[in-house]
């Protein structure tokens, strides 16, 4: 009898598995793999000083694919995890991209007199960690690595939001319209100055 | 996108140093009303340079068309009216660095050879052979202190630097222009600043609150109760520098986050 029980609990199981499985998904789902390259960043990679201060300081290009299905709108945002008071210490913050839009080209404006390329037009800068509205790149101090996430977010609305949001700002702006995301992760050191500071 | 990517925002600029135009012993009758001596873009800086131009008497040749290209950006001339060339803030500078402001030479010595260094390896050319756009990244990296730690060789915080400019080019801009800048009183007038004036009467305060009043374009030592012989001089050599404004970019959080002190590490 015992053992008839147990059969049977086993095969009501195994047949509300997959409807439960789904519920499931639906409650805890991960927010879709949303694939992001670049032609001169690599996760894990130093970055180039084109980047940095060290060089001329300018906003790296960047590729997306496998987009969610209803994608209205991107936004990107690059923080260092490794710095701020309190973390992250942000680099660049820009949404407003149409959803149509297949990446970001290399150096963005940072003159808002200069309008955006026609591929992301509409495209606004909120505030990095400088307070302006621009991209700066990495200068952690000498000898020490850090790591710079530069994360994409797929959108299922054109929230058209207002120029100057921080990160933490557009964050919340964004909850709830998030489809999918994804980065890609390089790092950078600067390298002993030739010259004595 | 409204943030503006200049170093120092009109907005801010105006903002803050409304607070000298108030302060400063103001007037306007000895500005040098000479012709800008360079011009605000690199085409145009190097058309200025095949003319000739006034002389620089403590800073070099290169220093100078260096000084004269940043203050160019600081206060850029726009639809708001002339900027910092216009002013001739650079001259002030200058003149300054004979005088008040001479102990400060080296420092704008070795400053300037950091920023010329820093320029050539980050951007790969002068500070003055660059566009507008870079050359506006190029001070915001020596604003937050970016530049340091490059190898160009700025003594402590790139970002001393350009707080040492910054603040010399605002006195050039709307100090009294009986110290050397704020020629044709350009500066008062972009603040809208009406001059000092001995007596106030009740239609000229009624017009003042209407922002009707027109300037006087007097500076302060034209006035008898101003006396220049205890003005530290002025033409001699012997000048003070202007009323200094708060400093808009004294906020921490625009300084690199090594550089704020409380930071193990940087970004």
């Amino acid at each position: 009898m015992t053992h008839f029980l147990s059969l049977l609990l086993l095969g009501s199981a195994l047949l509300a598995g997959p409807v439960a499985a789904s519920v499931f998904a639906q409650a805890v789902a991960p927010a879709a793999k949303l694939v992001v390259d670049s032609p001169r960043l690599k996760s894990g990679e130093p970055m180039h000083k084109d980047f940095t201060p060290d060089g001329r300081n300018v906003s790296p290009a960047m590729t997306w694919s496998n987009v969610p299905e209803g994608t209205k709108a991107f936004a990107v945002v690059c923080a260092d995890f490794g710095a701020g008071l309190p973390p992250p210490w942000v680099h660049w913050v820009i949404y407003n991209i149409p959803g149509t839009a297949k990446g970001l080209p290399e150096a963005v404006p940072i003159d808002p007199a200069v309008p955006m390329p026609a591929a992301i037009a509409g495209a606004t800068q909120g505030l990095n960690g400088w307070k302006r509205a621009i991209y700066r790149g990495p200068a952690p101090p000498v000898g020490t690595t850090h790591v710079y996430y530069f994360t994409v977010y797929a959108l299922d609305a054109d929230l058209k939001l207002k120029p100057n949001l921080t990160r933490a700002e557009l964050l919340d702006a964004m909850k709830g319209h998030i489809l999918g995301q994804g980065d890609v992760v390089p790092v950078y050191e600067r390298r002993v100055p030739r010259t004595a500071e | 996108m409204s943030e503006t990517p200049r170093v120092i925002s009109r907005r801010d600029l105006l903002r803050t140093a409304s607070a000298v135009g108030a302060a400063a012993v103001a007037g306007g009758g000895e500005a040098a009303a000479q012709a800008p001596a360079a011009a605000a873009t690199p085409a145009a800086a190097a058309a200025a340079a095949a003319r000739p131009r006034e002389a620089y008497e403590t800073l070099t040749a290169r220093e100078a068309d260096m000084l004269e290209a940043i203050v160019a950006r600081l206060i850029p001339s726009d639809a708001n009216g002339p900027g910092a060339i216009e002013a001739r803030a650079a001259h002030y500078i200058d003149r300054s660095l004979a005088g008040a402001l001479h102990a400060e030479i080296d420092a704008y010595r070795a400053g300037f050879a950091a920023f010329d260094r820093y320029c050539r390896m980050s951007r790969g050319k002068p500070f003055v052979e660059l566009p507008p756009g870079d050359q506006d990244s190029v001070l915001i990296d020596v604003e937050s202190g970016a530049a340091t730690g490059t190898g160009a060789g700025f003594a402590g915080s790139s970002a001393a630097f350009f707080t040492m400019v910054k603040q010399h080019t605002w006195q050039g801009m709307f100090g009294d222009p009986y110290y050397g800048g704020n020629a044709d009183f350009v500066g008062w007038d972009l603040l809208g600043y009406p001059g000092v004036r001995t007596m106030v009467t009740a239609a000229d305060q009624q017009r003042l609150e209407r922002n009707q009043l027109p300037p006087n374009h007097r500076s302060a030592y034209d006035f008898d109760g101003f006396n220049k012989a205890t003005a530290r001089g002025g033409h001699d050599h012997d000048h003070g520098p202007g009323p200094m404004p708060d400093d808009p970019t004294d906020d921490l959080a625009q300084v690199h986050p090594y550089e704020q002190g409380e930071l193990t590490h940087g970004d």
